[in-house]
């Protein structure tokens, strides 16, 4: 059968199909996202489909800043989705918070809960950025199926500590204590 | 016994056909849409994929619906390769499409569950008309066997205009395009999530979706019956009905089931069926 | 011979008569079985002879002619006694007015006529005996373990089981007697005891609405006994006799039927419409649910109400090639229709039962009235296997009320997680009604074949059958789906403790079901086509839309059935192979988009304030357009004129 696990493999790489999850964001990355799907970008090119269900979806893009009451949200959606799958982190907020950073609710970056495999900073980024963002996160489908090298990540200068890219590789940190209930009533 | 190799032979063909012509069909979508659209072979990218993902399942009794949908497809098929009874053909195609609504319903999840009602509302709209088509035929040639199309030396076309464009309304529903999507549409659009396959994933959508192009290939044969006489013929009407179909997809909006049922499909269809089986029985 | 036609007809009886006074559970628990044995064991060594013509002037030195006439008298005075009880004009007066009609019939009319064979059953009728004392047996089996459980709920210290299965006794045997009778007068007798049988076991509970519901039965069927004497009257005055051979005979012999020799058809035709619940009569079908589940199964859904459409297949051939019989199609078609669109708008699974019976009983009427040999089989073979079917459907509906207390369908979700077995049999009568390559829908397959050939009225028919039949596929496919789904995920299902009568009733109904289906080609060419066949020959009829040996039974058409059967058993048993390999590592939640959450086995989501919200699901029922509110109204008034056309345009 190792014809058709080739073929599988291959057919992974050609045939993305997307599920686009808004944290919380004031939207400006989501319409960037569709954009990409509209006729002046079109990744329908590349195979890319917007499932829109996390059980028909291999790469979950993320936007928005994440807290304390989607986390549990996000989570769910990323463990519905069968592997293989990826995650693209899209827009200041969802990499570390943006300009939310360290607010009472807020926990900074999607990384911290669930694995991200891609980063496209950009407030919001331009979809041409979020195209290459795809295809790299194909890139690293690629690779964690042995099939080629795991792509480096590219910093801008300053960026080598601390930032949510360098520590893709360590534990991700995993936010204290559940405020979910904070403002449940 | 070289009409059952040949049927069988037909039968594995017919994916790949059926698959091919689901490319053609997002192609052209594409261009229709002023963008450059998805590989023609991107739809079997899509099934090999989706056979390539860990299967996740919410009731086994969903893996066995997917499975009676594709059987039935092929089984369906298989009767209309070897010539077979147009009755006994749309009796199987029930299977296929009963086991879908099983399968959605057997999940309690609100989107699977109101897309199998619409599923029931969509099914409600085409069955009618499909049977009232095969009665046509039978009217036509004086038997519900596929064989006996051919033996015919004129078109039936000629006979049943009406009744293609009755058809017509049965292959948009079955092709789930709009203005009749509304259980789930096909490709990347979505109503309700997905609809009636939303609670299908990994192998199982896949298998779903190659019993799809199964059904394609049949509900185009049919249409292709009607100018049996000549292979332009046949070639010129399935490539017309197709491109009808898509450019019908992109200039209409879904309706509600209210207005499939009441006026567009079920009435207007049945309408158009009629007076044809009047016009042929006086005739 | 005549011990079997004893053992089918006067043994019930019999057994009736000692099961009135069996008051232990015990003795009645081999006594029933036995009794079943014996009668299912002489009906199929009967059918399997073949058909055959027994006279039989005098049984034990009576004879039976005059015994008849006694005991018709008898039990109309029991009917109006009965009425009086009730304080009912309307069926007293139907019962003198029966009365007086018998009597000028027996001493006026009939005085010094020739001798009549009395009986003479064909294919039909030999197959209708089986159904009748095997699914008959079976469901009277399954109302012993029923019942127990019934008495149960009900807290009753004194038990009525004795009357029960005394009345259920009578009735197989007077099932029997009827389909068996040739002489009209014989089978009058019966057809009213079965209008008893069903006012007796309606009412069986004695609560108000059982007995309001059991009146109702009873006006509409003495209405159709009513019809039924004034038919016998027109006949014997008219032919000149009460034997259905001859009466036959003489009516296809004509070549112009006028008008005076139809009217007594069209009286049978009302009786046959009421007796089977046709629209305008069906509220008493559906009022009929209240009885205990055993009752709908045999009475209102196996047999009693087939006696209707036997009666009419059997007068068929007498008002062929008339408009009369154009009539009979188009109205058999409506009530299709208008019950079919009536029982999508229904949740409560006994009223599904109910109409789809009525609508299936529409259908095997509108192939009557087509009339052709082609159609004639089909509404054989639907008749054939509907019994099986219903009779399964509604056994299994009285097992599953009975374990969880309600008969309504969105009660039942999730059923296969409580009584997994009940629910598979459930599914598996489900399919066999409305799937390929069962032999309900190879019925329906020969239906539309025979109805698509058929030279008058065909187009409004085809219509009517074809709307008609993308409706049931609704009603049945959510049913199928609701019972399989699981509201509690991941949980193996529990086995509960039914009764061992229930369960070995309900398999081996199922088992029968998909046997007979696969051996339908078998059972066509033993049974349907020789006796249709044989009805066009004695009675000279050119076989108009009889292909001999094309269609289904001839080589090709065994030939696909067979392969049908083979490749989709193949391929369901791959599916459930493959199904259950499914690791339990792979279950996952249904999507709620990312809200989805559990507690105490349900499923559901976190809804506003982060409470747990339990997943709440329906179906599609439509009310306002396909309620009963909404058209049962419209649907009476039109099939009311179709009744006066009928008749009327007769007089």
């Amino acid at each position: 059968m190792g014809f058709l696990d080739k073929m599988i493999k291959q057919s992974r790489l050609k045939s993305p199909w997307i599920v686009h999850f808004d944290c919380g964001s004031c939207n400006g990355c989501d319409i960037e996202v569709l954009a990409c799907l509209t006729p002046i970008y079109d990744v329908e090119r590349f195979g890319v489909v917007n499932a829109g269900n996390p059980k028909h979806a291999d790469v979950l893009l993320v936007t928005g800043t994440v807290n304390h009451r989607n986390r549990h949200v996000l989570k769910q959606i990323y463990d519905q989705m069968p592997s293989p799958k990826a995650v693209v982190s899209i827009g200041a907020c969802n990499l570390s918070g943006g300009v939310f950073k360290d607010t009472y609710n807020v926990l900074n970056g999607a990384y911290n809960i669930i694995p991200v495999d891609v980063f496209v900073p950009g407030c919001p980024p331009k979809p041409e950025a979020i195209i290459d963002g795809v295809v790299e996160a194909l890139a690293v489908l690629k690779a964690k199926m042995g099939m080629g090298p795991m792509p480096e990540a590219t910093f801008m200068p300053g960026d080598e500590d601390g930032t949510p890219a360098g520590a893709r590789d360590e534990q991700a940190p995993v936010a204290e204590g559940d405020k979910s209930q904070q403002n449940a009533g | 016994m070289l009409s059952i190799l040949s049927a069988i032979g037909g039968l594995i063909l017919s994916p790949l056909v059926g698959g091919l012509l689901t490319g053609v069909d997002r192609r052209v979508t594409a261009r229709l849409q002023s963008r450059l659209g998805p590989p023609l072979l991107q739809p079997f990218y899509d099934v090999l994929k989706l056979f390539g993902k860990e299967a996740y399942v919410t009731n086994a009794w969903l893996v066995f619906s997917a499975y009676m949908t594709l059987i039935s497809s092929a089984l369906a098929l298989f009767i209309f390769f070897m010539g077979g009874d147009l009755l006994l053909l749309f009796f199987v195609l029930t299977v296929g499409a009963v086991f879908q609504v099983v399968g959605a319903l057997c999940v309690p999840s609100p989107y699977s569950n109101i897309g199998a009602q619409r599923e029931l509302l969509l099914m409600l709209a085409y069955e009618p008309i499909l049977i009232l088509v095969f009665v046509g035929f039978a009217m036509c040639t004086g038997s519900f066997s596929i064989e006996a199309v051919f033996a015919q030396d004129q078109p039936l076309l000629l006979k049943m205009p009406l009744l293609f464009l009755a058809l017509g309304y049965a292959l948009t529903i079955k092709l789930r395009k709009s203005p009749f999507d509304i259980s789930a549409s096909h490709h990347g659009h979505q109503e309700l999530v997905k609809g009636v396959q939303t609670e299908y994933s990994g192998p199982f959508l896949g298998i779903i979706e190659v019993a799809h192009w199964l059904d394609l290939i049949l509900i185009l044969g049919l249409c292709a019956m009607f100018w049996h006489t000549s292979v332009i013929g046949m070639a010129t009407l399935v490539v017309a009905s197709l491109f009808t179909e898509i450019l019908i997809d992109n200039v209409t909006a879904r309706l509600t089931w209210q207005w499939m049922v009441q006026k567009r499909s079920l009435l207007l269809g049945m309408g158009l069926a009629l007076v044809n089986l009047l016009w042929l029985y006086v005739a | 011979m005549n011990t079997l036609v004893f053992c089918c007809v006067a043994l019930p009886f019999i057994v009736a008569l000692v099961l009135y006074f069996t008051q232990l559970d015990r003795t009645r628990k081999l006594l029933v079985p036995a009794a079943v044995a014996v009668m299912a064991l002489a009906a199929v060594i009967m059918g399997s002879n073949g058909a055959f013509r027994l006279e039989a002037d005098s049984f034990c030195g009576i004879p039976l002619d005059s015994l008849f006439s006694l005991l018709d008298l008898l039990l109309l005075l029991y009917i109006l006694g009965l009425g009086w009880k009730l304080g009912s004009r309307t069926v007293m007066g139907m019962t003198a007015l029966q009365l007086v009609g018998l009597l000028y019939l027996k001493f006026v009319l009939a005085d010094g006529a020739a001798p009549i064979t009395a009986f003479a059953p064909d294919g039909l009728s030999l197959i209708m005996v089986i159904i009748i004392s095997v699914v008959g047996g079976l469901i009277t089996i399954y109302g012993l373990g029923y019942m127990d459980i019934h008495e149960e709920h009900l807290h009753l210290r004194v038990s009525r089981k004795p009357r029960f299965f005394a009345i259920i006794f009578c009735f197989l045997g007077a099932m029997n007697g009827l389909v068996l009778s040739n002489n009209l007068s014989w089978m009058f007798f019966f057809w009213e005891v079965t209008t008893l049988c069903s006012y007796l076991l309606i009412s069986h509970d004695q609560t108000q609405e059982a007995n309001a519901n059991a009146y109702r039965a009873l006006w509409m069927n003495v209405l159709g006994g009513l019809a039924f004497v004034s038919a016998m009257l027109f006949v014997q005055k008219s032919l000149g006799t009460l034997s259905t051979e001859i009466v036959l005979q003489k009516m296809t012999a004509m070549d112009v039927k006028s008008t005076a020799m139809l009217l007594p058809f069209a009286f049978f035709c009302l009786a046959a419409f009421t007796k089977s619940a046709q629209v305008p009569f069906e509220s008493w079908l559906c009022g009929a649910m209240v009885a205990p589940t055993p009752v709908s199964a045999l009475l209102h859904s196996a047999t009693m109400v087939k006696a209707g459409t036997y009666l009419l297949l059997r007068m068929a051939p007498a008002f062929a090639d008339t408009t009369m019989s154009t009539i009979v199609a188009l109205f058999g078609a409506f009530t299709f229709v208008g019950t079919c669109i009536l029982a999508v708008s229904q949740s409560n699974a006994k009223k599904i039962l109910a109409y789809s019976t009525i609508a299936n009983l529409g259908l095997i009427i509108a192939c009557v009235g087509i009339n052709t040999a082609a159609s004639m089989m089909a509404a054989t073979t639907i008749i054939i296997y509907h019994s099986v079917s219903k009779g399964l459907l509604f056994m299994c509906v009285g097992a599953i009320e009975q374990r969880i207390g309600s008969r309504d369908i969105e009660d039942m979700r999730g059923l296969y997680s409580k009584m997994p077995r009940t629910a598979i049999i459930t599914a598996i009568g489900i399919f066999t009604m409305m799937l390929p390559p069962f032999g309900m829908l190879i019925g329906k397959w020969m239906a539309i074949e025979a109805i698509a050939r058929a030279t008058q009225a065909m187009t409004p028919i085809i219509f009517f059958i074809a709307l008609g039949s993308a409706f049931t596929v609704l009603f049945w496919a959510r049913w199928a789906g609701i019972l399989v789904s699981s509201a509690n995920l991941h949980e193996r299902p529990a086995h509960g403790n039914p009764k061992a009568t229930v369960m070995f009733a309900l398999r081996s109904l199922c088992g029968l079901a998909i046997v007979f289906s696969f051996f339908s080609p078998m059972v066509l060419k033993t049974f349907v086509e020789p006796s249709v066949a044989g009805v066009y020959a004695r009675l000279g009829l050119k076989g108009e839309g009889f292909i001999p040996g094309a269609s289904l039974t001839s080589g090709a058409g065994y030939f696909w059935i067979y392969l049908l059967f083979i490749l989709l058993g193949l391929g369901a048993w791959v599916a459930w192979k493959v199904a259950r390999k499914v690791p339990n590592g792979a279950h996952t939640q249904p999507y709620f988009s990312g809200l989805a959450q559990e507690q105490a086995g349900q499923i559901g989501f976190k809804g506003p304030m982060n409470a747990f919200e339990p997943v709440r699901l329906s179906n599609f029922y439509l009310s306002q357009y396909f309620g009963e509110g909404t058209i049962t109204r419209a649907i009476d008034i039109i099939s009311t004129a179709f009744l006066i056309v009928l008749v009327g345009g007769l007089l």
